[in-house]
């Protein structure tokens, strides 16, 4: 397999775990925000 | 949220041209990649902890807890991103040069940034009572704040490096392949969203654990 993919596929990874962990953090903050 | 899920697609469809289709610089090779990651986060580095002494000084000025939250903020991320850009070079170095470590000046300036702010956090960790931290921790950030320009524009162009050209190169020019130009400015745009995105969450939590406090 051409590695560009192999490394592509973890960098997307890698920014889609982050990114939903931010979208879980926010909505975290905000519900302690309403507190 | 569509501004969110803007900025994760605008960041990875960037990293599928910049990894799949954005051609190679014959001198970096297949290293060329690490362009589109390593120079984003040092930028973020020099503009966190700018914000950081800004803040910092609005700080002293107008002594809000407000300000405070935002330069601390803003330092916590510019450490991060000065450990991201430190990793990330080390590894280029590694296939460029050789050697992780090579004690370039770059390299060298940065090692001081990572003390310094390190420095700024242990500061802040060790003084009890907001006011007295807020101000001894603005007071650090402005003094520190003095030597990053030094450290990253200046040193590393007085003394012969490794690195290649300034993106701005001495000419006053970008000389870039078109698609590297757009990868590179694209990636640059994404990961300031991102870094104004992370800022505004840093506040938020750090807004909270002082309201959990004073409950």
């Amino acid at each position: 397999m051409d590695r560009n993919f192999v490394v592509l596929g973890v960098s997307l990874l890698v920014w889609g775990l982050l990114f939903v962990w931010l979208l879980r953090l926010e909505k975290r903050v905000r519900e302690l925000e309403k507190r | 949220m569509v501004l969110r899920l803007l900025l994760f697609l605008w960041i990875a469809v960037t990293m599928v041209v910049a990894l799949l289709m954005a051609p190679l610089v014959p001198v970096l090779e297949e290293t060329t990649r690490v362009l589109y990651f390593h120079i984003p986060v040092a930028w973020l580095t020099v503009v966190a902890l700018g914000w950081s002494m800004v803040n910092s000084v609005i700080y002293l000025v107008k002594r809000d807890l407000r300000a405070d939250d935002q330069a601390a903020a803003a330092a916590e991320l510019g450490l991060v991103f000065c450990i991201a850009a430190t990793v990330s070079g080390a590894i280029w170095a590694k296939a460029m040069w050789g050697a992780y470590w090579n004690w370039d000046p770059r390299e060298t300036s940065i090692f001081f940034i990572l003390l310094l702010y390190t420095a700024y956090l242990a500061l802040r960790g060790s003084i009890e009572g907001e006011e007295k931290r807020a101000r001894l921790s603005a007071i650090y950030s402005v003094a520190a704040f003095v030597a990053v320009p030094f450290l990253i524009f200046v040193v590393p162009r007085m003394y012969a490096t490794l690195h290649p050209d300034p993106i701005i190169n001495t000419r006053g020019k970008v000389e870039m392949d078109p698609m590297i130009r757009w990868c590179f400015l694209s990636m640059l745009g994404g990961f300031t969203a991102l870094y104004v995105w992370l800022q505004s969450l840093r506040v938020r939590v750090a807004r909270l654990e002082r309201a959990s406090l004073a409950a």
